[in-house]
């Protein structure tokens, strides 16, 4: 069974919310990522959300998108990241990552080389922003023939009509965008939100997890009952700016926030 | 997969899942637009009494002597603003107000899309926001300045390379938040479906008048008709009318730079690799690591990694050919075209006609090219005197 559904049913079970986190690769550098992750894995995180640095991030706002030409500056990319989770995978590092990454990235290495990859060093699943249903053919039939990575569905508040095409076949979790446009606009979420979750909520067999915007705990209560699980990005990264990339504030923020969000 | 929105391999929509209903809306409202025949009279209007069409097509005399052929210029630099662009502003923005938007947004490089989409809005009451690249924005000061005097903001984007491409990504990002009010108004051939598509049919009138007046004036179809390629919005609507004319030569020029070799150039079909950037499919310059390369030209116009899925269509089934000028070429092109005809082209234009030079050295005066002037070279003074000054240019 896949990292992600295996975590997920077992956090069902125990009948506890997923806390789900965000970092980019190789910022300041793979050594911090590691020990960060690490971290995350021991203080209970639940799922990690990995970044690969692109030139032109369209979905992210300015803290990710800063993030990403650090990265690149400091000569993060797709092939030492793919390393970077072969190591941890030897090491005995199993919480569940996911790749978040811009579809470029992956044309220019290969699809078929790509999915491989994924594969055999442990990457469960991906998020790709720019790639909409529509134009998911491509790559699902790699990911269908290997069955070892899973294509997270990305669901935003003006989905409507396209919600029930997008989870027909969704597997792992829904990722539902909190508000229109990019990552890390702070807790300003869109006016339709709670109707837009409960309708997904409804239609939705596999957890439903809320990103984009989210702080703390707090921020997520008034959908305490629909979702399944918080991600948090921008306010992450800011926060390991803040305190040096820091492995002991990660994992202080990380138990803090899945304790808060279970006890909503 | 939306079969319809692609070229062959090319074009698509790879943009988030928000802006998918969006696109759906604005396809749905273009089709019936351009098939209700008072839209399709409105946008002509304003094409003949605002933006001064048709424009000539100018037989260059002078230059036809000097080499050997009958070489024609599709004058798009007579139009108002000074470049093609507005063609296409026309046709977008009254999409716009029939959709019921009230806000317009838009890229630009070197700021004649901007300056073109900051007069539409003017003329047809819609705020207007243009994102434009900081180093882009020193650049070309002069058009910051129209766009403002136009009534416009112009939003200075400080992100990765702070040229174009960012400014792209800025303009797609702050659509994505607000499409419910705001239309996006793209002015090259490229970006998701039905942009390629939208763009083309409001630029193809370059070739539907030009098509009519070689007839007029030689009774028959050209040999050769070429345009520049950025993103490939001239060379689009001058291709378009010709494309089925398979007699017709189609050759599109991109930038070379400081030369193809150097990796100091803007020409994304020369080594062909595809990729996906800013909603397409498409040919792009690229790094080891997939990243978006940045374009170097001494064009602003031409400065685009990218280029139209169509282009890259017609580039692979052969039905277009496409080569590369560099900066030092054009700048002879363009001294000579102000010396042997009076005109004053843009840089950008000045890279087509530097290969219709080369191209007429295997034609005869039986046989007669068309080449789209897209833009005067007004807006370039400072960066021509700059260069023949040997101080060479800001990129």
């Amino acid at each position: 069974m896949n990292r992600i559904e295996n975590a997920l049913s077992t956090l069902q079970d125990k009948k506890e919310k997923a806390f789900i986190t965000y970092i980019t690769a190789g910022l300041p550098d793979y050594g911090k990522t590691k020990e960060i992750i690490k971290a995350q894995e021991k203080a209970g995180t639940d799922i990690i959300e990995l970044g690969i640095p692109f030139s032109d991030p369209v979905a992210d706002g300015p803290v990710i998108q800063a993030a990403s030409y650090e990265a690149i500056q400091g000569g993060a990319n797709l092939e030492k990241t793919f390393a970077l989770m072969k190591e941890m995978r030897d090491e005995g590092v199993e919480i569940p990552i996911v790749f978040m990454m811009y579809y470029n990235t992956v044309l220019h290495y290969g699809l078929e080389k790509f999915v491989k990859e994924c594969g055999s060093c442990g990457v469960d699943g991906l998020i790709i922003p720019d790639l909409p249903l529509e134009e998911q053919e491509e790559i699902k039939e790699f990911l269908d023939r290997e069955d070892k990575t899973i294509l997270i569905e990305l669901v935003s508040p003006v989905s409507k009509d396209r919600i029930p095409k997008i989870l027909e076949n969704a597997r792992g979790f829904v990722y539902c965008v909190s508000s229109m446009g990019v990552t890390g606009q702070e807790a300003s979420f869109h006016r339709e939100v709670m109707n837009y979750l409960a309708d997904v909520k409804k239609q939705s067999k596999i957890p439903v997890m809320m990103g984009f915007g989210i702080r703390t705990a707090e921020d997520v209560r008034p959908m305490k009952d629909i979702i399944d699980g918080a991600i948090v990005g921008s306010h992450f990264i800011t926060l390991m700016r803040e305190h040096n990339f820091d492995p002991q504030t990660a994992a202080d923020y990380c138990s803090t926030f899945k304790k808060e969000l279970n006890v909503l | 997969m939306n079969k319809k929105a692609y070229y062959g391999q090319f074009g698509g929509q790879y943009v988030s899942e928000s802006l998918m209903n969006t696109l759906e809306e604005l396809d749905k409202a273009f089709e019936e637009a351009i098939h209700d025949p008072e839209f399709m009279e409105q946008y002509h209007y304003y094409l003949r009494q605002y933006v001064g069409r048709e424009t000539p097509l100018y037989y260059a005399e002078r230059l036809s002597e000097k080499y050997g052929t009958r070489i024609y210029l599709k004058r798009e630099d007579l139009n108002h603003t000074g470049a093609h662009k507005i063609n296409n502003v026309i046709g977008q923005i009254l999409l716009a107000k029939r959709m019921g938007k009230t806000k317009v947004i838009a890229e630009t490089g070197a700021g004649q899309h901007g300056v073109a989409t900051a007069t539409g809005a003017a003329l047809f009451n819609m705020e207007c926001t243009v994102y434009m690249g900081k180093e882009d924005m020193e650049r070309q000061k002069l058009n910051v300045m129209r766009m403002e005097m136009l009534g416009a903001k112009v939003v200075s984007v400080e992100s990765g390379s702070n040229t174009l491409k960012d400014a792209t990504n800025e303009a797609i990002r702050t659509w994505a938040k607000t499409a419910e009010d705001t239309f996006y108004i793209i002015g090259s051939a490229v970006g998701p479906y039905p942009y390629p598509k939208m763009v083309k049919e409001f630029q193809s009138v370059i070739s539907r008048e030009a098509k009519r007046q070689h007839m007029e004036a030689e009774g028959k179809n050209p040999d050769v008709v070429m345009a520049c390629v950025g993103g490939g919005s001239n060379s689009i609507g001058m291709f378009a009318d010709f494309i089925d004319e398979k007699d017709v030569e189609l050759i599109g020029v991109e930038a070379a730079g400081l030369g193809i070799e150097t990796g100091k150039h803007a020409s994304a079909m020369a080594l062909g690799e595809p990729g996906v950037l800013h909603g397409m499919k498409s040919y792009l310059l690229q790094d080891t690591d997939g990243n978006i390369q940045l374009a170097h030209s001494i064009s602003a116009g031409l400065d685009y990694p990218g280029v139209g899925p169509e282009h890259a269509y017609l580039r692979d089934t052969g039905r277009a050919k496409y080569v590369a000028i560099t900066d030092q070429e054009a700048m002879e092109a363009l001294l000579e075209l102000c010396r042997l005809e009076g005109i004053i082209p843009a840089i950008e234009s000045a890279h087509a006609v530097a290969y219709a030079f080369k191209k007429a050295k295997e034609m005869t005066m039986d046989q007669s090219m068309i080449i789209c002037l897209s833009g005067r070279g007004d807006k370039d003074v400072n960066t021509i005197a700059d260069y023949l000054d040997g101080k060479g240019y800001l990129n």
